[in-house]
This record gives C-alpha cells, structure tokens and sequence, in this order.
C-alpha cells in the first residue's frame, strides 16, 4: 500500500480533519451534534496515537485541524495536541465551549501555537443559554475566556446555534460578537442530525422568524462590514437547495472520533450499513482512498433521480446522506431539503407543523443513559403526516 | 404680504435697527435655529451614526448641493444691476465648475462615492426623501417670487457654516475610518468661499434693509432657510434613526453602491502609508501536496494565484502599501501606482474578510 498518495488518481486530498478528542462536555445542549451513543473515556484514543493520526493527516495535504468534541479542553493532552499540530504546520482550530478547565489551558494553548478560537455562545440573556446548555454559571465563564482569547491576541470566533429557544436573539448574538471582540460569527441554523433530530421539534422555529434572522444577519453584515464577518447557515428544511455536505462526501473532511473510528462526516455513523474503518487498523491515506464508508457515496455514481441528471450533481453533492436517511429512510436518495425531491414539500410542511406546536421540553445530551424520547420516523411520499 | 413665520408685533419688532443691530439680530437667528444644533448633526459629528445614516445624509444632501446654482442662477436672473451679477455669478462658478470635473457638485460626488454610492445613482436623486425635495424647492421657489433682499438674506446660513464645516470635517475625520481627506474635500472649499459670499450678502442687507418691515422681511428670510435647513434632518432622522419609518422608494441601505471591492479600495481600512500585518492566525503556507501557496485563516483557506503570492510575501508588518508596491513595480519593472491600486485592492479585500489588518 503507498502510505501518502490515495490510489485513485482523480481523488482529491481532504483539506480538513475534524478531530473529535473527546465526548465529554461539561455542557448537555440538545442540539449537539455528537451521536445518541457518545464515547466513553476509557474508549478515547492515547495521544501518541493522535500525534500519528495528525502526522499522517498532514502527510495526507490535510491543512486545517478542528480540535473538537465534547469539550476537547477536557482531554489533559490538549497543549501536545495542539503543538504537535503547530509543529507539522498544520492549522489548529479549537472548537470550544468556554467552560470548566478550558479557561485555566488557553495560555498553555496559546504557548503551543493555537491558530484560532471558535467558541459556542447558547443564548445571549444568561438564563436562557444557560437552560440551552443545561449548565448554571455558564456565561461569566464564556465571557472571562473570550476576554483572555482577545487579550492573547487570538482570533475569535462565536459560534450561535440557532433554534426557536433563541432566534429572537439574533440581533443579540451580532451586538455580543462585537462586544466581546470577534472576528467572525457563525449564525448557524441548528442542522438535524444526532440529538438535534430527537429535539427536533423543540428546535424548530417557524418560517417568519427564519426570515427575520436572515435578514437581521444581511443588515449587520453591511452595517459591520469590515468589523466582524458573519457566516449563516440557513435552516436545510426551509432551504431551496441541500448544502454540500461537508463539502461533498470524502471530498474534503475527515472526522475521527474519540475511539478512533474515521468516518466521512460527524453523523455518518447513523448511517448503520456503512463499514467504517479505525486509525489502528489502517492509515488515513487507506482510510481516505478505500474505506468502505468513504468509497459509498464520493462522486456521483452512486445518485438516483433526481441527482444523477442534475445540473448541480457536482456542487452539492446530492446534499446530505443522513438526511436522506432519515427522512426519506434511505441514504441514497436525493436530500429531502433540495426542493427537487419528492419529499420536500413534506419537509416544509412537518417543519411548519412542528414550529406551530408547543414545543416539547429537551432532552439533554448524556453519557451513558437511554434517550427516553424516540426519534421521528422516515417521512413517506404517500402516506399523510 | 404675510410673512411666512409670523412674529408678534411688538413695538420693538417695529423699531428700525442699526445696521449693527441688524446684524445681531440676524446671527442670533443663527444661534438658535441653524442646523449645527439639529440632533442628526449632533450624531454626526460625535461619530454616532452608522455607515448606512452617514450615507442617507449625503445622497439627499446631494440634492441641495445639486439645486444651489438653480437658485442662485434664479438670483442672478433678478439682478438689474451688472456689478452685483459680478459678485453673485462667483457662487454659480464655485458650484458648477469652470469645467467638468471641477466644482462643488463634483465635490459633493466624490463624497458620496467616497462612502460607497455609484455616481449615476446619487445624480438620479431616486432615492432622496420627499422632504428633502421639498425642502429644497421651497428654497428655489421662495428666490423666485420674494424680493431680493429676502433672496439675499436667505443665503446667510453661510455666515455660520464655517464652524460646523470645521466641527464637522474633523469629527467625521476622527469617528468614521470609512471618510477620508480627500472624501471631505468639498468642505474645504467651502471654508473659504462661504465667508466670502456671506461678507458681501450681509453687507448688502445691512445696506438695503432700510425700514422696520424690509429688516423683519431679511430676518423672516433668513429664519425660512434655516428651516430649510433643519427640516431635511428632521426627515433623515425619522427616517433612518428613529422611529426608522423610510417611506416608499426612499433609498434604502445596500442598494446604489459600488461593488465590494471598488468599495474596499475608496474607504477601507487600509490605506497608501499604512502597514498591513497578518494577524495571528492567519498563515502564508506553502501546500506541498497541491503545489501551491494558500492563505490559511480561521475556517477558511485562500487559495493563492502568483501575483498574491507576490504581494502577501512583502506583507511583514515593516512594510507600508507603498513600499510594497514599489518593490514589485521594480521586480515587474512596471509603473507603481498602477500597481498600488491593485495592491490595496487585494489588502482590502483581505481586511473587509478580517485576515488583514494594520
């Protein structure tokens, strides 16, 4: 096997790996992207493994690194992580929540060659982020390690995941951004997969205010312009077309989880007849070239009607596998967000009727615990609602 | 003839002033009512205002500035008399120019395209507020059809501009990044030419105004324009401050500007003497495995053609604009401020996306 170059010649090298270090979070959002089935601690990778695992990666032409989770500040080997990344030249993002001991490691981070900040912001009025993130005394730590990212001189950015718990806050979250001195802000629509599925209709806002925050978000990109610069991430059941997911599937992005298990996207797993391949059985030059997960859905050949005639088959890839999964109950269908497919006028209309109803109380993320809610079943072109 | 602001008659309203007193009078109308006491100014000048408000000032300010030499063109029209068309056809030199290019308009121009409007947009006049045309017809009209020393008297506005002209160039130069020198060029004119227009203005009604009721009429004037004045901010601000009520086809904020990066160049950040910098995070990096430079920045990467390669390289934090420019007009052996506009054309379209600064 060649160890560096991928054996399909065409194959473009993956530009981001998105290192999941951890599951633990001292936070419990029902939004989270993590799996139902999160990672215990005793299954999480040892750091030299990860050191191998980033030395191939940039081996592999991968540029960017997302040290994520969980909180990856809960991992004690965050600074060697990240000054392993540093010294490959590989650029080191921290995707963090702000609390517990993330706080008392940034200056270490920083020493290391921490390239840039990303921290979640759940709410801007402190009880309300605070029942978001079902963690007290959540915000004064978030804003004391804001305050000390921007006096390192590190580049910040705030991280909102949007629902109906907080889109009134959008203006909210622009006016913090400033505040607190980011660079950027992700104004990002909650996306449902994982736990957010399950809370699916305790998130989902109705369309009106979907607008609103668009248009409050174009507003202050002018008005700031120069100042902060906002990423928004519009709401894939109230979308015309599907996003690229993850750039496009095996395209650009490497997900490794905290047990090792390397997979296309952060959700892939749900998709339960996919063989994911782990870092210690194989490289991630083989992972990236022949597992099977990442081979299943690259390219094209794989598309059914209405993807595999279309004229945007190549720049959005078919949108997203889980969701065809989940709403449509099979991955390989067209993403029921794209008005293309059968299902999209289904889409909107459930998203219509959920935002409507009185919204169910979350169920927080856990460790460990069944989830006592089911999640929604498949939608079916014939059959009513 | 009525006046158009009614003043009680009293007996000291009927008294014939001195030409001092006169005068007095006349600047204390100032005082009270000229627009540097409007609150829109007060924002203004205190940097208060967003890009979008300073911007709705100067697209229906622009269409006073454009109707100044109809009025006094209006002026002249009723002047018998040869040596005093001398005097007033200087106003309509200074605003129109002796050429195109030239003149106050032109200045005004440059200031709206200086905050980012398309030239053609502004000279539409499309987007201004009714009470903005209003305001300036009444002007126009009121020229036409009064005498002219009410004509006269309405032009000594210009007897205070030179201290708002002064508070304004310099609060705006401190508190927006967006207006430069040379986008307030047109105020500096302004500084000589308005004391001069407003000497002989003065001097002419305290010479005409010669009884009680010909001195009320050049103070009714003069309190007429200074509501001509104040009204077009009171309709700014209702409409672009608060309560926010724009009426139907006034402009509205992200429309009739130039493109980005057009924009970038005339009020960004960066300009020809200051020194860009990469902040930290973001790296230039070389990608072994694509071949290529990329500009590495909090989640984005830039891929980098060779001309970018080239300016990002002299990008040191040592270096200004122009020195940048003038290393590569040597090493492409071209003409450096061809090469100084598209260098601070990429610069600022790298701070607009934040991975630059100075």
């Amino acid at each position: 096997m060649n160890a560096i170059t991928p054996n399909t010649p065409s194959l473009p090298a993956p530009v981001g790996l998105l290192a999941e270090l951890t599951h633990r979070c001292p936070l419990r959002c029902p939004y989270c992207s993590n799996p139902l089935e999160l990672d215990r601690r005793s299954g999480e990778l040892d750091t030299a493994t990860w050191q191998r695992v980033l030395t191939e990666a940039a081996g592999l032409g991968v540029l960017h690194v997302h040290l994520s989770g969980g909180e990856p500040t809960a991992r004690n080997d965050i600074v060697e992580i990240t000054r392993t990344c540093a010294e490959l030249g590989l650029y080191s993002n921290l995707i963090t929540s702000g609390v517990g001991g993330a706080l008392a490691k940034l200056d270490a981070l920083y020493d290391a060659g921490l390239d840039h900040v990303q921290l979640s912001v759940q709410g801007v009025d402190a009880a309300n982020a605070e029942k978001i993130g079902g963690l007290k005394n959540a915000q004064p730590q978030k804003f004391a390690f804001a305050e000390r990212v921007t006096q390192l001189g590190l580049p910040l950015t705030l991280n909102s995941v949007i629902h109906r718990g907080n889109i009134h806050e959008v203006e909210g979250f622009i006016d913090l951004a400033v505040k607190l001195g980011a660079k950027r802000l992700e104004v990002a629509h909650t996306q449902y997969y994982g736990w957010a599925y399950v809370n699916r209709a305790a998130l989902m806002p109705d369309k009106a205010q979907v607008d609103q925050s668009i248009r409050i978000v174009e507003a202050a990109r002018e008005r700031l312009k120069g100042q902060l610069v906002i990423d928004l991430v519009v709401p894939d059941y109230y979308a015309k077309y599907p996003k690229a997911c993850a750039g496009g599937w095996g395209r650009k992005l490497m997900n490794v989880t905290p047990a090792g298990k390397v997979l296309p996207c952060h959700a892939a797993e749900t998709i339960k007849q996919l063989e994911f391949w782990y870092v210690s059985d194989h490289s991630l030059a083989d992972i990236w070239a022949n597992s099977p997960a990442f081979t299943a859905y690259r390219g094209t050949d794989w598309m059914q009607e209405p993807c595999r005639s279309c004229d945007r088959r190549e720049k959005d890839w078919g949108g997203c596998r889980c969701q065809a999964l989940a709403l449509a109950g099979d991955a390989a269908a067209t993403d029921p967000a794209c008005s293309l497919s059968p299902l999209h006028s289904k889409v909107r209309e459930l998203a219509k009727e959920e935002a409507a109803e009185t919204p169910p109380d979350y169920v927080y993320r856990t460790i460990g615990s069944n989830v006592d809610r089911a999640a929604p079943p498949p939608l079916k072109e014939d059959a009513p609602l | 003839m009525t006046a158009p602001f009614p003043t009680p008659k009293t007996d000291e309203s009927q008294r014939l002033l001195s030409p001092e007193e006169l005068e007095a009078a006349l600047r204390d109308i100032g005082a009270r009512r000229y627009h540097n006491l409007h609150p829109f100014h007060r924002l203004l000048h205190d940097g208060k205002l967003n890009k979008d408000q300073v911007r709705a000032w100067a697209l229906n300010r622009y269409y006073y500035q454009a109707m100044i030499p109809v009025k006094d063109a209006a002026v002249l029209a009723r002047m018998t008399d040869a040596s005093l068309r001398r005097v007033w056809r200087q106003r309509i030199v200074d605003h129109d120019g002796d050429a195109p290019g030239d003149g106050g308009i032109e200045r005004w121009l440059k200031l709206a395209e200086g905050v980012g409007f398309r030239r053609d947009y502004v000279e539409s006049t499309q987007g201004i507020l009714s009470a903005t045309r209003f305001s300036v017809d009444a002007y126009v009209h009121f020229v036409k059809e009064r005498s002219l020393l009410e004509a006269i008297a309405s032009s000594l506005t210009e007897m205070f501009s030179p201290t708002i002209i002064s508070e304004r160039v310099a609060g705006m130069l401190k508190n927006y990044d967006f207006i430069t020198k040379d986008t307030l060029a047109y105020f500096d004119k302004r500084l000589t030419q308005a004391p001069r227009d407003a000497d002989f203005a003065i001097a002419y009604v305290k010479q005409h105004a010669t009884t009680p009721e010909l001195q009320r009429q050049a103070m009714d004037a003069l309190t007429f324009k200074c509501n001509v004045l104040w009204t077009q901010l009171d309709a700014l601000y209702f409409s672009y401050v608060a309560p926010g009520m724009t009426p139907p086809d006034a402009w509205i904020p992200g429309t009739g500007l130039v493109a980005e990066v057009a924009q970038a160049v005339g009020t960004g950040t960066i300009r020809s003497g200051d020194v860009p910098r990469l902040p930290r995070g973001v790296r230039l990096r070389h990608d072994e495995v694509r071949g290529q430079h990329v500009l590495l920045a909090p989640e984005r990467t830039f891929d980098l053609d060779a001309n970018a390669v080239a300016v990002l390289s002299l990008v040191d934090g040592q270096r200004s604009v122009r020195d940048i420019a003038g290393k590569l007009a040597e090493t492409f052996a071209a003409d450096r401020d061809v090469i100084e506009v598209d260098v601070l054309a990429m610069l600022n379209d790298l701070a607009t996306k934040r991975v630059l600064e100075r």
